[in-house]
């Protein structure tokens, strides 16, 4: 609709004697500015276009701003008029929102969309990656690989991994500290709690820190300074697999005392 | 409280006036269906703005993620389909529309003093939307659109002097690649519509400052655009848009094939509002003066003398002239555009091209769908790779000379020759019509009509030549047609069961994907192989006796056999034999010396072969595409006019 269309002029019309003046007028537009432009109309005559033009939006006007201030003349045509105002809105609205409205939707699809699944299901094979029906995936390491001492070893885990409309074979989803203490081993995602910067190992203090915003934790993984919201996030590791290693590799929400699944 | 904030507001920024101005337009000669085109023009060009948008936020500009994200817009995600079809529509009505208006426009005479300025900027503004037209086609990068495309750039490549350099800076380089999607998407998406953005808020200003052009002040009494004219202009609006949103929700919009530099697409063609110029280029009198002709000059000669109708306009008869061109023109376009459709209509050439490409477009969609997804090197790869796919163009391009597959050429046209009166005649096989290869019909018909199975040989030149005692394939002359030629034992009632289980022991052998083997049956039909079973009325020969050893699991291939005159039928039908047998026709396992099939094993790559061979025996991902239709009972030697 071009009602609302761009106007890259300012021309100053005049002050329009309606009913919907304005009475506080101390930065009237300048009257004087008036293009008084002489229209040329399509029989070739020159004319006072501009006057009539006012002219008829002036009388135009004042008819139908009375009307609307008081439509309460019973006439049929001030019925018809406000039918035809408000068929022309509705119309409008409905135009205008249909294809608005489809954008929306289509906008809202990361939100909308089932959750999509693909990256849980156990791999299709040939792609080198063992994961389980239960989402355990086969680490490269092994137990005896582990230091023995309990120091914290970084290890990638890689999966398939579905983004949009492409399949990565095989390709590393994230990294996970991994310690042995007494032939037991436990798993923690390296991403921090608190904002998602990757936790380090320090050598020198034996515990786990974050560069980003100096979160620190002991090497089971609880917190040892108020700044994350919560501890490290431990990782499930398969029970009863020998010398294999094998984790349910997750990420979890940042800045929340809860541990939730994103 | 409202009122007066109200109030407020336009004591700021005065928008009572504003709104004043942009409604009280006055109308003279009343509200008129006639002025709507250039309203519907704007709700158009609103609908790009916003569902171009929304698109925007989900498309990737580049060779390996354009064609894939659009796949994904269109296929997966919610409400996709639609804001694509919206989008894709939308357009197509915009080139209606802004013909429409451009023909109202110079009919009644809007183009003359003061006006003439506004008419060059419409003329401007259709370049604009042209070229949103164009350079949109090219994003999805489909087969469609890249190879439409590429005429245009070669159209722009045939321009004087910068011709070249012209054509190298749109495509962002001699080639089409990545940088070709990144200009064209930031033409599309930034500088066209950002120009258009302009150019329209001049168009509208100078169109209020001029009003109306009003024909016919008595029509009616005077009004105002709010509501009289504003009400026409929605409901054209709204029928624009109902009209786009059943096209687009129960057609949609066309994603075919991902482009691929190397496979020619036959299909190719404008989008149809361009088809008039296409068709223009093709006639021969035009194709004589050359490309720069036709494409530029021409277009361009027509160009300016619309450019021209304004001072056209000042002579005696100068409104007649520009009215009489406008309508030859457009019935020159729509008869150029009516030439172009019927003529692809009857072309059988285009019509299986565009069978085909259809296709292609089902078949991706199946395999993008796949559990694979889409490798990182593209779907075009999906396609290259598939053996359901590149079969048939193999086929075509390397053995439909003598073998027809269901009575085509693997491509579901016939094969042509020419005729002695100088028309085309539907060409006749030479070799056996591998649509059924290695299926139970095929096997059936080796076991008990081997004669007329193999009787396409004779139709071959080599055979008709042959000559007494020469070692050739005679499909009527061999020790397997005599022994297939018993007919009578053959049928026999008695005899049936044994046929049956020898022929599921024979498609057991070719293995072939999908093929469900009654195991059973097979391993009585491997004992009748072998012998060991009592056939009615003097069949005393089992398969046995002259194609060698039988093991427990089927033929057995002997090395470096040296008694070729049988062929060794070790996995006879399946993907390995067929290898060997394209590879090694001549080899003494495959009829030796005798056989007139030369050799591929050089003509085409192993990765060539294995999809020719993988089609023909069915192993590929399964498909909802339906086969080519069975051409086998075309009229056979039916003359044609020659091919156009």
């Amino acid at each position: 609709m071009n009602d609302d269309s761009p106007r890259s002029d300012n021309e100053p019309g005049s002050v329009e004697e309606t009913g919907v003046e304005s009475e506080d007028t101390t930065d009237a537009p300048d009257e004087e500015l008036v293009e008084n432009e002489p229209g040329v109309d399509e029989d070739g005559t020159t004319g006072g276009d501009k006057e009539a033009a006012e002219d008829g939006a002036d009388s135009g006007d004042a008819e139908t701003a009375d009307e609307a201030d008081d439509a309460t003349e019973p006439e049929d045509d001030a019925k018809r008029e406000l039918t035809r105002r408000v068929a022309a809105i509705v119309i409008g609205l409905v135009v205008g929102i249909v294809p608005f409205f489809s954008g929306v939707v289509f906008f809202l699809d990361p939100l909308l969309r089932k959750k999509n699944t693909d990256n849980e299901k156990p791999s299709a094979g040939g792609s080198g990656v063992v994961k389980d029906g239960d989402g355990f995936l086969r680490l490269a390491v092994t137990r005896e690989g582990l230091p023995d001492d309990g120091t914290p070893q970084m290890v990638t885990v890689q999966d398939d991994l579905v983004d949009a409309w492409n399949k990565f074979r095989n390709v590393p989803i994230g990294t996970i500290w991994l310690r042995k203490i007494d032939g037991a081993v436990t798993a923690f995602n390296t991403i921090c709690p608190h904002l998602g910067c990757t936790v380090e190992f320090r050598g020198a203090e034996r515990d786990f820190y974050c560069p980003c915003h100096l979160s620190a934790f002991e090497l089971n993984g609880e917190k040892k300074n108020p700044i994350p919201p919560r501890d490290m996030d431990s990782l499930e590791l398969k029970a009863d697999t020998g010398d294999e290693i094998w984790v349910r590799f997750k990420n979890y929400r940042g800045g929340l005392t809860e541990k939730l699944e994103i | 409280m409202i009122r007066s904030l109200l109030k407020w507001l336009d004591h700021r920024v005065g928008y009572r006036e504003i709104l004043h101005e942009a409604l009280y337009e006055r109308v003279p000669g009343g509200a008129r269906w006639r002025y709507v085109w250039g309203s519907t023009l704007v709700f158009t060009f609103s609908v790009q703005v916003i569902t171009g948008l929304f698109l925007w936020t989900a498309y990737s500009p580049s060779a390996q993620t354009a064609w894939e994200s659009v796949y994904y817009i269109q296929h997966e995600m919610t409400w996709g389909s639609v804001v694509r079809g919206l989008h894709h529509f939308t357009a197509q009505a915009m080139v209606v529309l802004m013909a429409i208006h451009l023909v109202q426009v110079i009919i009644d005479g809007a183009y003359k003093a003061p006006r003439e300025v506004n008419f060059w900027l419409g003329l401007i503004l259709m370049q604009i939307v042209l070229g949103l037209s164009l350079t949109g086609y090219l994003l999805p990068w489909d087969q469609k659109g890249y190879y439409a495309t590429k005429v245009a750039t070669k159209i722009m490549g045939a321009t004087p002097v910068v011709g070249e350099e012209l054509q190298t800076l749109v495509q962002g380089g001699k080639e089409y690649g990545h940088h070709t999607l990144t200009r064209f998407f930031a033409m599309h998406a930034g500088l066209l519509p950002g120009a258009l953005m302009a150019f329209l808020g001049l168009h509208l200003y100078v169109f209020r400052r001029h009003g109306l052009t009003v024909k016919d002040r008595d029509h009616a009494p005077e009004t105002t655009f709010w509501p009289d004219q504003v009400l026409k202009d929605g409901i054209a609006c709204l029928a624009v848009l109902a009209l786009v949103l059943v096209l687009a929700i129960w057609k949609g919009a066309e994603l075919s094939a991902p482009a691929n530099p190397s496979e020619a697409y036959a299909a190719a063609r404008p989008e149809w509002y361009f088809l008039f110029l296409f068709r223009f280029l093709k006639f021969e009198a035009v194709e004589h003066y050359g490309l720069a002709f036709g494409a530029i000059y021409v277009p361009g000669a027509l160009m300016a003398v619309v450019a021209a109708m304004p001072l056209i306009g000042r002579a005696a008869l100068g409104h007649k002239f520009n009215v009489a061109f406008t309508w030859s023109l457009s019935i020159g376009i729509g008869v150029l555009t009516l030439m172009a459709f019927y003529e692809d209509g009857t072309a059988e050439d285009h019509q299986a091209a565009t069978l085909e490409a259809h296709r292609d477009g089902e078949r991706i969609q199946e395999l993008a769908g796949g559990a694979n997804k889409i490798p990182v090197t593209g779907a075009v790869t999906l396609l290259r790779e598939d053996p359901f796919t590149q079969g048939p163009r193999l086929f075509a391009k390397h053995c439909y000379s003598c073998h027809r597959y269901n009575g085509h050429d693997g491509r579901g046209r016939l094969v042509y020759e020419a005729s002695e009166n100088g028309g085309n005649r539907v060409a006749l096989p030479t070799a056996v019509d591998l649509g059924n290869f290695a299926s139970r019909d095929w096997m059936r018909a080796v076991v008990v009509s081997y004669s007329q199975h193999f009787a396409p040989l004779k139709n071959a030149g080599w055979f008709k030549k042959a000559k007494d005692g020469d070692e050739i394939l005679n499909p009527d002359e061999s020790e397997m047609a005599d022994w297939s030629g018993d007919i009578e034992a053959l049928t026999d009632k008695k005899n049936e069961k044994n046929v049956d289980a020898l022929v599921e022991f024979l498609v057991q052998q070719a293995a072939h994907h999908g093929t469900s083997v009654e195991a059973r049956l097979a391993k009585t039909g491997r004992e009748i192989a072998v012998g060991e079973a009592q056939w009615q009325g003097g069949i005393d020969v089992s398969c046995a006796d002259c194609h060698e050893t039988i093991g427990e699991q089927g033929f057995v291939s002997i090395p470096d056999s040296d008694d070729p005159s049988y062929p060794n039928l070790s996995g006879y039908g399946s993907a390995k034999w067929l290898k060997d047998f394209i590879s090694n026709p001549g080899a003494a396992q495959h009829y030796a010396g005798k056989n007139q099939m030369p050799s591929y094993a050089k003509r085409m790559t192993s990765q060539e072969l294995d999809l020719l061979v993988r089609w023909l025996v069915k192993d590929f991902q399964p498909t909802s595409v339906p086969p080519y239709v069975d051409r086998r009972k075309a009229p056979p030697a039916a003359e044609t006019p020659v091919n156009p």
